[in-house]
């Protein structure tokens, strides 16, 4: 059995090489659909509280799975809210591309001042109006729910080394802590994504803002076919 | 707003046309590899002169469910101190570190518990990598019902 240093450790790095090789391609679209919203304005709190709220649900999740001492327990039980936070992010994505092409009048949804028209905007309106970005940490919280195969992997190692802690809390406090340091490890690939898509530096910006919601519409759409075929 | 609905429904199109493509050329690939159908009952793959088989039950094998692996060896086996160990994954995708550590459970087979994760892209073609101290690896790779 490796040590709790040892496993953070391997959780940390376990975090960057999947940040590379896994996440960026299942959910960079995610940050790159931020990124493009918030225009000019600068990405740097948002995402940071994004990568906050999503770290967070793994912690929560990590400590519950440790409690609990299995993962299957658990993804049987959050099958369902998964699932529905996968049409809700393709949906998110589709209305994000759609207001960034300013098609739907909703203006920048987050962290900008938009006249919200019709409920759709009217809800959005409600969620934004607080005229902040901290938007984004609730956002993260409900994303950090998203099916996905190697969170799972980490919470299977999470309940594991929470059964072998040798005493409950102990072991809620070593999950939380290992996927503390697996969401950690994520955060730079996925960071790295939603500064290159960062288009604020830019002159003329109404055609990649364009292709940009268009591609965001095409994402969110197969986010949510996805989602029905989970 | 004509313009809008245009968009939309070209959006929408263009997905529908990149997605189908792309899942079946990305299916077919993987599901070419497969070598071993662990629903049907236990696999078996050389690795030099040893026989490894590899069974997983409950059968069929479904994701995030408990599951018992059993590795047997038979023939010319490497005598090792170390029991045999199970590395789960997808080809052609990281998916974290998966491993089942198996113990002897009696004669020439080990034992161990694990789960196959899902992943939310569909691909279903999983891949157990069985090592053996001191003689090798050797790869089954299956399906997994979602």
């Amino acid at each position: 059995m490796l040590s709790t240093e040892t496993l953070f450790l391997l959780y940390l790095s376990t975090g960057f090489t999947i940040g590379f090789g896994h996440c960026i391609g299942m959910c960079g679209p995610i940050v790159v659909s931020f990124s493009l919203n918030l225009k000019e304005k600068s990405i740097l709190i948002p995402q940071l509280l994004y990568h906050l709220g999503r770290i967070g649900t793994y912690i929560i999740l990590g400590g519950v799975v440790a409690a609990a001492g299995s993962l299957t327990i658990i993804t049987a039980n959050i099958d369902t809210i998964q699932k529905g936070v996968m049409i809700f992010t393709g949906a998110l994505i589709m209305i994000l591309g759609l207001a960034l092409a300013g098609w739907v009048p909703l203006g920048r949804v987050f962290g900008d001042h938009s006249s919200p028209v019709g409920f759709i905007s009217k809800g959005f309106g409600k969620l934004v109006r607080q005229q902040s970005t901290l938007v984004y940490l609730p956002m993260g919280l409900l994303l950090g729910l998203l099916p996905c195969g190697p969170v799972y992997t980490a919470l299977l190692g999470a309940a594991r080394a929470g059964m072998e802690a040798g005493s409950t809390h102990r072991g809620v406090l070593t999950g939380m802590g290992l996927m503390a340091a697996f969401g950690l490890g994520t955060v730079p690939a996925l960071f790295l994504v939603a500064k290159l898509a960062d288009m604020g530096w830019l002159k003329s910006r109404t055609i990649i803002y364009k292709i940009g919601a268009v591609l965001m519409i095409i994402v969110g759409f197969i986010f949510i076919i996805k989602a029905i075929r989970y | 707003m004509k313009h809008v609905i245009f968009t939309f429904t070209l959006a929408i199109a263009i997905a529908i046309l990149l997605m189908i493509p792309g899942h079946i050329s990305a299916a077919d690939k993987y599901q070419e590899m497969i070598n071993c159908d662990l629903h049907a009952g236990p696999c078996t793959q050389s690795l030099s002169e040893t026989t490894v088989t590899l069974e997983v039950t409950p059968r069929p094998v479904k994701a995030l469910q408990n599951l018992s692996f059993k590795v047997t060896l038979s023939g010319n086996q490497v005598i090792s101190t170390k029991a045999p160990y199970i590395d789960l994954g997808m080809p052609g995708m990281n998916m974290g570190p998966n491993r089942v550590q198996l113990k002897s459970a009696g004669g020439n087979s080990y034992a161990g518990q694990g789960v196959i994760v899902k992943c939310p892209s569909g691909r279903r073609t999983w891949q157990a990598t069985v090592t053996i101290p001191g003689a090798g690896q050797t790869e089954f790779i299956f399906d997994v019902i979602y």
